[in-house]
């Protein structure tokens, strides 16, 4: 069992294997649309940017992994089981799909009660996560009324009810303002730092550049790069090229 | 399980309450609109039945409505067991028909009682109330099937109303007799209705609903384990 302090942080050390993402020959097809290609990589601990222009799989990719989208070949793994075989999957991976996923009319706190119920997990968790998001002012209001910035917030607040060793976040930055950015970079920092996995999906390369230690690039459905962000220099330039970009 | 979760999601939506008051208008309406003209109680408490039409439409809702506001990714996230999201969806709406049913009852016999003017005759009365209340629990259950099958939740809504002001009508004059055994037909039997010796007996009325129940939850279940979330 890692140790409070361990140096690989709290989600270090022999659970790493538990939590190591793996996908494998993974493609879907939508109709005539070949929206991911025979995908295979591993992701660590640590943030992974999951790189592509708009379109090139990302969030397919995804979801295939989450159990939403079911693939047509090919298989996505966390520990080397399904996302639907974890006994409590949101005790294992956390995800922030987008910034929808509210009833209008629930307050936030309503939504997080009802989603930690679902998901076998305790209600004492609900102003926990509310503080590690910032959110706890709004927690009574009907999301109906949040903003953009609030609901990434509410969402990534759902994704930490399970505090799971893994986080999977599609665009998150999406509607945060500059300080809200900051915010959440440090949230990330602080994540990475506890031994977690982390990967954040974007098409804004800046945003991942400052944060990631490893990128994954797709295009096309395919993948085109999975390496230490190091290797690939200046990452725009690097990125263009790879994703049929110019330059 | 969740169950608890289901039904935290039921009243947490405050159009649900909204449909539960509206169907008690609706009820003292109906009562009063057959006193009104004629001395007939049986007839005016059956319309404990019609709002039935209103716990169809909370099961279709409670069901699509997670595809239309997206919260369908969280549940399935929580639950990836999709049978089991269904068969919660269905313990929790079962009762809440038995809910809109039950008071939808109390509402029709202070109705009555208002235009009798003294104590309605629970056990002539009787019958029919119960015949009103489990038509309110199979049609919420059936609304959830619909709503696992057709998860736009507009489409859904238009095509449960479409078949019962309309479709089941002209199916049942295509096929005759048999049209005694379509969902709304046998709802009517449940409340005694037509009153006449051909209908289906209560009993057998509710059994066959019950039916229908679980063949559009089996539908809906497969429905919804197939249906890629994107």
């Amino acid at each position: 069992m890692p140790r409070a302090g361990d140096s690989a942080g709290r989600f270090g050390g022999d659970s790493r294997a538990m939590t190591d993402v793996v996908f494998s020959g993974l493609s879907k097809q939508f109709g005539a649309v070949s929206a991911v290609r025979n995908l295979t990589c591993a992701l660590t601990p640590g943030v992974t940017g999951f790189l592509g222009p708009n379109g090139a799989g990302k969030t397919t990719t995804l979801r295939m992994l989450l159990g939403l989208v079911g693939p047509t070949a090919g298989t996505a793994t966390i520990g080397g089981r399904r996302y639907a075989d974890l006994p409590y999957p949101r005790r294992v991976v956390g995800a922030l799909l987008d910034a929808t996923g509210f009833h209008p009319g629930r307050t936030g706190r309503q939504h997080l009660v009802i989603s930690a119920a679902q998901s076998g997990l305790s209600a004492s968790r609900v102003p926990a996560v509310l503080d590690q998001v910032e959110l706890g002012d709004a927690a009574d209001r009907r999301v109906r009324g949040y903003s953009l910035g609030m609901r990434q917030r509410l969402g990534l607040a759902t994704a930490l009810l399970g505090d799971p060793p893994v986080l999977i976040l599609d665009e998150p930055g999406n509607g945060l303002d500059p300080s809200g950015m900051a915010w959440l970079r440090r949230l990330l920092r602080s994540m990475v730092t506890e031994g977690r996995t982390v990967v954040i999906s974007s098409h804004v390369l800046a945003e991942v550049g400052q944060i990631a230690d490893r990128v994954v690039i797709v295009d096309a459905g395919e993948l085109r790069f999975a390496g230490p962000l190091a290797d690939l220099g200046e990452l725009e330039t690097a990125f263009l090229r790879l994703t049929d970009g110019v330059r | 399980m969740s169950v608890p979760a289901e039904a935290r999601k039921l009243v947490t939506v405050r159009g649900n309450w909204l449909l539960l008051a509206i169907a008690q208008l609706v009820v003292v309406a109906g009562v009063s609109g057959v006193l009104s003209r004629r001395d007939d109680q049986r007839a005016a408490v059956a319309h404990v039945g019609l709002v039935s039409l209103f716990s169809l439409l909370l099961g279709v809702v409670a069901m699509a409505g997670e595809y239309r506001h997206r919260t369908i990714t969280d549940t399935f996230l929580a639950v990836p067991a999709r049978r089991r999201v269904v068969l919660a969806k269905l313990a929790v709406l079962a009762p809440a028909g038995l809910v809109f049913g039950a008071s939808a009852s109390v509402t029709a016999l202070t109705a009555d009682a208002i235009w009798v003017g003294g104590r309605p005759d629970l056990g002539a009365l009787g019958p029919t109330l119960a015949g009103g209340i489990v038509w309110n629990v199979v049609f919420a259950a059936l609304g959830v099937g619909v709503g696992a099958v057709i998860t736009n939740v507009g489409a859904a809504v238009a095509a449960a109303l479409a078949w019962l002001a309309l479709v089941e009508g002209v199916v049942a004059q295509l096929i005759g007799d048999a049209g005694r055994w379509l969902p709304f037909a046998l709802g009517e039997a449940l409340v005694g209705l037509p009153n006449n010796a051909d209908r289906v007996t209560p009993w057998l009325a509710g059994l066959v609903l019950a039916g229908y129940a679980v063949v559009f939850a089996a539908v809906g279940v497969a429905s919804a384990v197939r249906r890629d979330v994107t």
